[in-house]
């Protein structure tokens, strides 16, 4: 288990993701408000590149090829100085976290994975065993902001009280190297800690909380149906609990919720009273930040102006 | 004659006698993987969201590969796997059903099956190479247009300003120096990609010229999935 007082607050890689960009720009542009707010020292550098997560959940990138990218951004990350990446999306964790620990114990791959940097002449890449540690150097944003929770608290200037949350933790963070969580990966309680924190009432159980999103990565392309039925069964349970805000920490969840809520809506004739962020954009929101300045939340689906009216925003 | 497959992907499906073994040794599993350990209680089927809404079975899928029985490779079941590790996560015995059909799809590709699937998401690794960065490959993003309509495509189409409005850079472009593009090339993925468009292609003229005798063979085995039954499948296939 990894313990909150051994979370780091300085030499953050913050892990570009792909998705965050594409359709959630907000969810970088509020972490970085939040991290500068509370003076974490972080670092974003643009020579990082994609994890491979899609292609490689998608079956598309083979191991070899994932394992050798993500040891070149381990190169990028240890040569600017910021080795402890910090990821927005819980599939970059993993597949980072994943490659690191194979790096490590597998000298064949290891050696392989070298030898195509020293036949690319890129022999500043090389991963020597150990370069890294699949332990310490590894992060989600929601573990540094939840390590700084009591100092949200102080900084909060809005007040979410009575504020119905729920959280959506990402399977990739808690499900896949689980026993390398903080807290208790059959019930993680990182995102109600900090949504409480930001003075909102957390609804810290629901039916199927643990349920995956559905996005499934090819499964919403390939075999939507089935896709849009693991969603909506979350979205019915949250529904009957009374939420009015789900809150995420991947952008591939939160595509699936956000985006396809109304889809659902429409095509399964039910209605939805939730609204959806990420944690970041909340804490953000709650520190004071421009919901559509910082927060970005013009690029969202659901639209979030009933949400932001009643707590007094717009 | 069909091209060799280049091995690319020798790591996730090491040659070994059996598919157990195979499984095993394959990266993509965890060196701990417990798949000997099994004892069939069934916490990953009963944790599954594929196995709640489709027929696909985990635990099911497990015996089959302890058996060794082959037949797995071709049944539609493989590719109903959501990779949300919920099996990982439950299995009392250490056992990762996930990462072992993981393993089954790259045996499967290896011998020419679900390459329609792959098509479909094929452009992500020239993106890759190119920019560094992923995205939605365009027949991804043709249904998503279809889906969630104006506001999505409106708001993707200012994607440039309002990133700049966020204090981002205006696109997504990593600064790879070509990086990027060198592992791919030194790691084989593009002999790969390759080979997955010959063989498309060799699929697509053989289907052609022997439409009208080729049997319309059940390949679903015992393992009855929705998409063998009713799912009508997705324009979406058409690249």
């Amino acid at each position: 288990m990894k313990l909150i007082e051994n979370i780091p607050d300085r030499k953050l890689l913050l892990f570009k993701s792909c998705m965050v960009s594409h359709e959630y720009p907000g969810v970088e542009s509020a972490t970085r408000y939040v991290f500068d707010r509370l003076g974490i020292d972080y670092l974003v550098n643009d020579e990082q590149s994609c994890c491979t997560g899609i292609g490689h959940y998608t079956d598309l990138f083979e191991g070899l090829t994932t394992a050798a990218i993500a040891a070149r951004n381990f190169a990028v990350a240890r040569r600017c100085g910021y080795p402890n990446i910090t990821c927005l999306c819980s599939t970059c964790y993993a597949v980072n976290k994943e490659a690191c620990e194979l790096l490590n114990t597998n000298d064949e791959v290891r050696d392989k994975v070298n030898s195509v940097f020293r036949e690319q002449g890129l022999d500043d890449l090389v991963y020597e065993k150990g370069d890294m540690n699949p332990r310490t150097n590894f992060y989600h944003a929601v573990e540094i902001l939840l390590s700084k929770a009591d100092r949200i608290r102080e900084e909060k200037q809005l007040d979410f009280a009575g504020t119905r949350a729920a959280a959506h933790h990402a399977c990739h963070y808690y499900k896949v190297k689980y026993l390398d969580v903080v807290g208790n990966p059959e019930n993680p309680q990182l995102i109600d800690t900090i949504a409480a924190a930001c003075g909102a009432f957390p609804v810290r159980w629901y039916e199927d909380r643990t349920l995956t999103c559905g996005m499934g990565f090819s499964q919403l392309h390939l075999n939507k149906n089935t896709s849009l039925q693991v969603t909506k069964t979350k979205l019915d349970s949250l529904q009957r609990a009374g939420v009015e805000l789900m809150l995420h920490m991947c952008p591939n969840c939160h595509i699936q919720y956000d985006r396809y809520q109304p889809v659902i809506e429409r095509e399964f004739g039910v209605e939805y009273d939730m609204v959806h962020m990420n944690i970041a954009q909340f804490v953000a929101l709650s520190m004071g930040a421009d919901p559509y300045k910082v927060c970005g939340f013009q690029t969202h689906s659901v639209p979030l102006e009933g949400f932001l009216e009643k707590a007094g925003i717009i | 004659m069909m091209p060799l497959m280049p091995h690319v992907n020798g790591y996730d499906t090491p040659e070994c006698k059996t598919l157990a073994e195979t499984a095993k040794k394959s990266i993509r599993t965890p060196t701990s993987l417990g798949l000997d350990r099994c004892i069939q209680c069934g916490a990953c089927t009963a944790s599954c969201p594929a196995a709640r809404f489709t027929d696909y079975n985990p635990r099911q899928l497990v015996k089959k590969v302890q058996e060794n029985d082959r037949s797995v490779l071709e049944s539609e079941m493989i590719w109903a796997c959501f990779y949300c590790y919920s099996c990982n996560l439950r299995c009392p015995r250490n056992n990762s059903p996930v990462t072992i059909v993981q393993v089954l799809r790259q045996m499967a590709i290896n011998e020419g099956i679900g390459l329609e699937r792959l098509e479909y998401f094929m452009e992500i690794g020239e993106v890759l190479a190119e920019n560094g960065a992923s995205k939605v490959p365009g027949p991804g993003v043709r249904n998503m247009e279809k889906d969630l309509g104006e506001h999505w495509i409106g708001f993707k189409r200012n994607l440039e300003s309002i990133r700049a409005e966020l204090g981002l850079g205006p696109k997504d472009v990593r600064n790879t120096n070509g990086e990027v593009r060198a592992i791919l090339e030194g790691t084989g993925y593009f002999e790969r990609e390759k080979w997955i468009k010959g063989k498309l292609q060799e699929k697509r003229l053989h289907e052609f010229l022997n439409v009208r005798c080729e049997k319309n063979e059940d390949k679903s085995g015992e393992f009855g999935f929705e998409t063998d039954r009713e799912y009508p499948g997705q324009e979406a296939f058409i690249v």
